[in-house]
């Protein structure tokens, strides 16, 4: 059998009770057969002993029984009796004698041992035969004076049998008396010796006869039937079964008379012998029974001070993994339990360490010591709960910094973490302890404002900015930080710290965006956020999908209206929303990065429409928009030598369109890239001219071919007489430094007839074409018709 | 060992030996032994007269059994019947003198001194003297019919003196004998002048005689 303990305690209390058994069963049995064997032996000494006991017994009532005798012998009234040879006296005083006494017979014996006087009428023979062998052993004996005993027979029941001698004072006779082996001396035997006595006198056929016992008739019948056969001089040992009981039995001669002979039977009730080792047994079998509950509460209390120490234990596990920390485990114990638990400590100790660092691991930016964007998130939910609770309303700035990427592009990592760092201390110094800082990842930094109000937001907003306006000084070098902070705000912006967040941080974009310092969040930007999500991914997918499609607007001459070129513009063919303006995602491909890789592709498409057109013999110059990053890249020349080769077009072909703000962001290396590309043969144009703050001084610098003006003057110059001065002083600037001059924007006649009149180069506009399709390109050029021509082409055709 | 009644008697069987018939009788030395030829002291013999024998009257003098020392003083004596004898108590306990014997059946509760009345002996027979207080005091009187009697002395010889010549039964007893045992007798003629007669008792004197 296999025992299953659910728990310590049971095992212990149930080895402990085993063991208990098993010594308690050894010890019952080992004593059980000391116990028998013990009382086997203890019962033979009791049969042994019978028969001396027996024997000092019968003396003693021999003794008594004389004493009393030789009183009625002495008597000097019965002795003058005797002497005068009073018989009637002298049975009269036999007779109260062996009353007195108790004896069943007294006689009186002359000196010629004739029975002189009898209290009984009849003789027995084997009494007178005793008696007179006694009186011949008195007579012998050194003093004749103390009488003589001895058992006989008479009427089948044994006797003793005594003579005291009369005398006045010679010898006149003898007393003799006789006293039954009854059942009164058998019960003073038995109560002497524990023994049963029984006394059997030989019957006719050597079958025994019971006379007094300390058994019941039947019994002591029984046991004379069953001793049929034992001789009767002989001792015997046997067990008998009596009564349901079994009995050793010890029989002994007691006495022989010519032709009968007694013996006494000593029984030993086996089962009474052993009661009293039974009633030891029961009582061990109690202490037993003690023993054992008492081992069950003292193996259940020791189990319990092992046990409960680990259910403790136990708990405190459970504890530790619900991630408590708290509460004191006891190791006062120097065992084992003690040491579980002193490890157990170190243990909570070293997890609650570590879950510590983790925590600060999650928690903290390391760089700056400043809480993360998970701990500020939580921080957040706590501000709003705190805000709805009260009714009041919190504010996140969400702040990011300009052109740090520039600075870790230029000045290294880690230059750009410690100056990271000094931000962090000139944001915590300006805000105060009042409100959390933290260190969103990169170059973002939020503030939590609970229980503010806009008005304050807006202050401490403008306060930041201020305090960054001041250049920070770092390893000698200076740095000119700028930020764009978005400001959002419970319970106005949203409703949990996730979208609070994203809200500022779309503020904070449109900010950056809008060069409008702090921008608090608009549903209207919103929208634009919402798109620029996923934008990135998106655009990349686009890519690789093919989603992007070259669009391009033709270009005029003015004077002559003959087709020259076109403007190279990108489409986005998303296959759910459709064709999507490069307003949505050019600005944001520049802030990413991504134009560089879509410029790149504008190059690859250009390259082979120039392929194209030169191959049906269409000349024409394609011009492609390149974004401030463009610039910055110095392998721009290279790799557009390498697309002009594989396409096999010339560098002529092509004119690259600049604004003035991109070449601001690192003039220097700008001027470069846009020198390497003149070196080739590539035209440059300056796009969006007007609208900018670049100087002249700077522009005469750059090998530009080409001004583009603006198309906000040219759309209004019909109606606004500065915008028409703007065009044509640009026109003649441009001119004057040998500069082409191109009008964007034309969108009536009127405006073409203007333009033309001012001497300006060349046209583009819906008046001329929308963009179109590249693949459209070469169809439009055979339907093209210029204004003036408009009205000869149709007499012509007409 | 065992003897029967018979054989007890037989055994009491007397060399009785006779130096002369015809002395001239004046008187008798008797000599007593036992079987093994030892004198018997206070052994009695006496002698009685053979049919047609007269015997002469003789004066009875009183006998006094005193009490000394819890014994009877003298232990044995022998008296003629119609004597008186007298049980002085000389010790300064009481004693109770009694007799069941046949002879002279006689009871002196407790009593000192001599306030007890003497006691005539008017019986032939042997009468057994005893105290009821001490069992250990024991005395003889030989109670006989004829004034010719002797108790021996320590070396078992005794005299008749001044018996007349004639036939005589001599008898011999000792207090040792059973009470109901024979008399051991021989006839004797006394023609005057000493004789003697010697009588072997079949007692042991060794044997402590009670």
């Amino acid at each position: 059998m296999k025992l299953r303990f659910r728990t310590l305690e049971s095992r212990i209390v149930t080895l402990f009770l085993l063991l208990m058994l098993v010594v308690q069963l050894a010890g019952f049995f080992v004593i059980r057969s000391g116990i028998v064997r013990n009382e086997q032996a203890s019962i033979r000494d009791q049969l042994a002993l019978g028969t001396p006991l027996f024997q000092r017994l019968l003396e003693q009532r021999a003794g008594e029984k004389l004493s009393s005798a030789r009183v009625l012998a002495k008597d000097f009234g019965f002795v003058k009796a005797v002497g005068t040879n009073d018989k009637e006296t002298i049975e009269s005083s036999l007779t109260n004698s062996r009353d007195r006494i108790k004896a069943s017979r007294a006689l009186l014996v002359g000196t010629n041992r004739q029975i002189i006087a009898s209290t009984a009428t009849q003789s027995s023979g084997n009494l007178e035969y005793s008696i007179l062998q006694l009186v011949d052993k008195a007579e012998k004996a050194t003093n004749a004076d103390d009488g003589a005993e001895a058992l006989s027979l008479l009427d089948n029941q044994p006797y003793q049998v005594l003579v005291v001698p009369v005398k006045a004072p010679i010898l006149l006779g003898w007393v003799a008396m006789a006293f039954p082996l009854d059942q009164r001396i058998a019960k003073e035997m038995q109560e002497l010796s524990s023994l049963d006595v029984t006394f059997l006198v030989s019957g006719k056929n050597g079958e025994w006869v019971a006379g007094a016992s300390t058994l019941s008739e039947a019994e002591a019948n029984s046991v004379a039937e069953q001793l049929r056969g034992v001789a009767p001089g002989a001792t015997s040992e046997k067990t008998l079964r009596v009564a349901e009981s079994d009995y050793s039995t010890e029989v002994r001669p007691l006495v022989a008379v010519p032709e009968q002979s007694a013996v006494i039977v000593f029984q030993r009730s086996i089962d009474v012998a052993i009661e009293p080792y039974l009633e030891l047994q029961r009582n061990m079998m109690k202490i037993t029974a003690v023993l054992i509950l008492a081992a069950i509460v003292t193996s259940f209390l020791a189990a319990k001070r092992i046990a409960s120490p680990l259910r403790d234990l136990t708990e405190t596990a459970k504890r530790l993994g619900d991630g408590n920390y708290e509460g004191q485990i006891e190791i006062r114990r120097e065992d084992e339990i003690g040491k579980l638990s002193r490890a157990f400590e170190i243990m909570r100790d070293g997890i609650a360490k570590r879950e510590h660092e983790i925590r600060r691991l999650a928690y903290w930016d390391t760089l700056t010591d400043l809480p993360n964007r998970a701990q500020f998130a939580v921080r957040l939910d706590n501000a709003i709960r705190a805000a709805r609770d009260r009714g009041g309303s919190c504010y996140v700035l969400m702040m990011d910094l300009d052109r740090f990427k520039n600075v870790n592009d230029v000045l290294g990592h880690n230059f750009g973490d410690a100056l990271l760092q000094q931000v962090a201390v000139r944001l915590a110094k300006t805000v105060g302890e009042e409100y959390p800082i933290a260190r969103l990842g990169g170059d973002e930094f939020a503030v939590l404002m609970p229980m503010t109000d806009l008005a304050r937001a807006k202050t401490v907003a403008a306060s930041i900015l201020a305090s960054l306006e001041r250049p920070i000084s770092l390893e000698e070098q200076t740095v000119d930080l700028g930020a764009g902070i978005g400001i959002a705000g419970f319970p106005g912006h949203g409703a949990d710290a996730e979208s609070l967040l994203s809200r500022a941080e779309v503020a904070m974009y449109a900010a950056k965006m809008s060069g409008n310092e702090a921008v608090m969040y608009d549903p209207v930007l919103d929208k634009t956020s919402q798109e620029s999500l996923s934008l990135l991914s998106e655009l990349r997918r686009a890519l690789d999908q093919n989603e992007f499609r070259l669009f391009v607007q033709p270009k005029t001459m003015l004077d002559s209206g003959d087709f020259v070129g076109v403007e190279a513009l990108v489409r986005w063919q998303h296959p759910e929303k459709g064709m999507i303006y490069p307003d949505h995602f050019i600005p944001f491909s520049e802030k990413t990065g991504f134009i560089r890789a879509l410029t790149r592709w504008m190059l690859e498409q250009a390259a082979m429409l120039g392929r194209d057109l030169k191959a049906q013999g269409i000349e024409a110059k394609i011009s492609v928009n390149l974004s401030a990053r463009d610039l910055l890249d110095q392998n721009l020349p290279i790799k557009f030598g390498e697309i002009l080769r594989r396409y096999d077009v010339v560098a002529t072909s092509f004119c690259l369109e600049i604004t003035e703000s991109s070449i601001m962001d690192d003039p220097l290396r700008a001027l470069a890239t846009l020198e390497g590309l003149h070196a080739m043969g590539v035209e440059l144009s300056i796009d969006d001219f007007g609208t900018g703050y670049s100087s002249l001084a700077y522009l005469k610098r750059l090998p530009v071919d080409e001004l583009k003006i603006d198309k906000s003057f040219v759309m209004n110059m019909e109606r606004d007489a500065d915008d028409a001065k703007i065009v044509r002083s640009t026109i003649d600037l441009g001119h004057n430094m040998g500069l082409r001059v191109v009008a964007e924007g034309i969108e009536s006649e009127a405006v073409w007839q203007i333009l033309a009149k001012m001497g300006c180069d060349q046209a583009q506009g819906y008046f001329i074409s929308r963009p179109i399709a590249a693949s459209q390109l070469v169809a439009w050029i055979e339907h093209w018709v210029p204004p003036g021509r408009k009205a000869e082409a149709l007499v012509n055709h007409g | 060992m065992k003897l029967t009644f018979s054989e007890y008697c037989r055994a009491l069987f007397v060399l009785l030996l006779l130096e002369s018939n015809l002395a001239l009788a004046d008187s008798l030395m008797i000599t007593v032994t036992d079987s093994a030829g030892n004198p018997v002291p206070d052994a009695v013999v006496y002698a009685e007269a053979a049919a047609g024998q007269v015997l002469p009257k003789a004066a009875l003098h009183p006998v006094e059994i005193e009490q000394r020392k819890r014994k009877f003083i003298p232990k044995v004596t022998v008296v003629q019947i119609g004597t008186e004898i007298s049980f002085p108590n000389n010790d300064s306990v009481k004693h109770h003198v009694y007799s069941f014997s046949p002879a002279k059946v006689f009871d002196l509760p407790l009593y000192s001194g001599k306030t007890a009345d003497p006691q005539l002996f008017d019986k032939q027979g042997t009468v057994v003297l005893g105290c009821n207080i001490h069992d250990q005091m024991i005395a003889y009187v030989q109670v006989v019919n004829t004034p010719y009697f002797v108790k021996t002395d320590v070396s078992g010889k005794g005299k008749l003196d001044n018996v007349l010549p004639g036939k005589y039964v001599l008898k011999a007893w000792y207090y040792s004998l059973p009470p109901n045992a024979q008399v051991v007798e021989q006839p004797i003629a006394l023609i005057g002048g000493d004789s003697s007669a010697v009588f072997k008792l079949n007692i042991k004197l060794d044997a402590p005689a009670n």
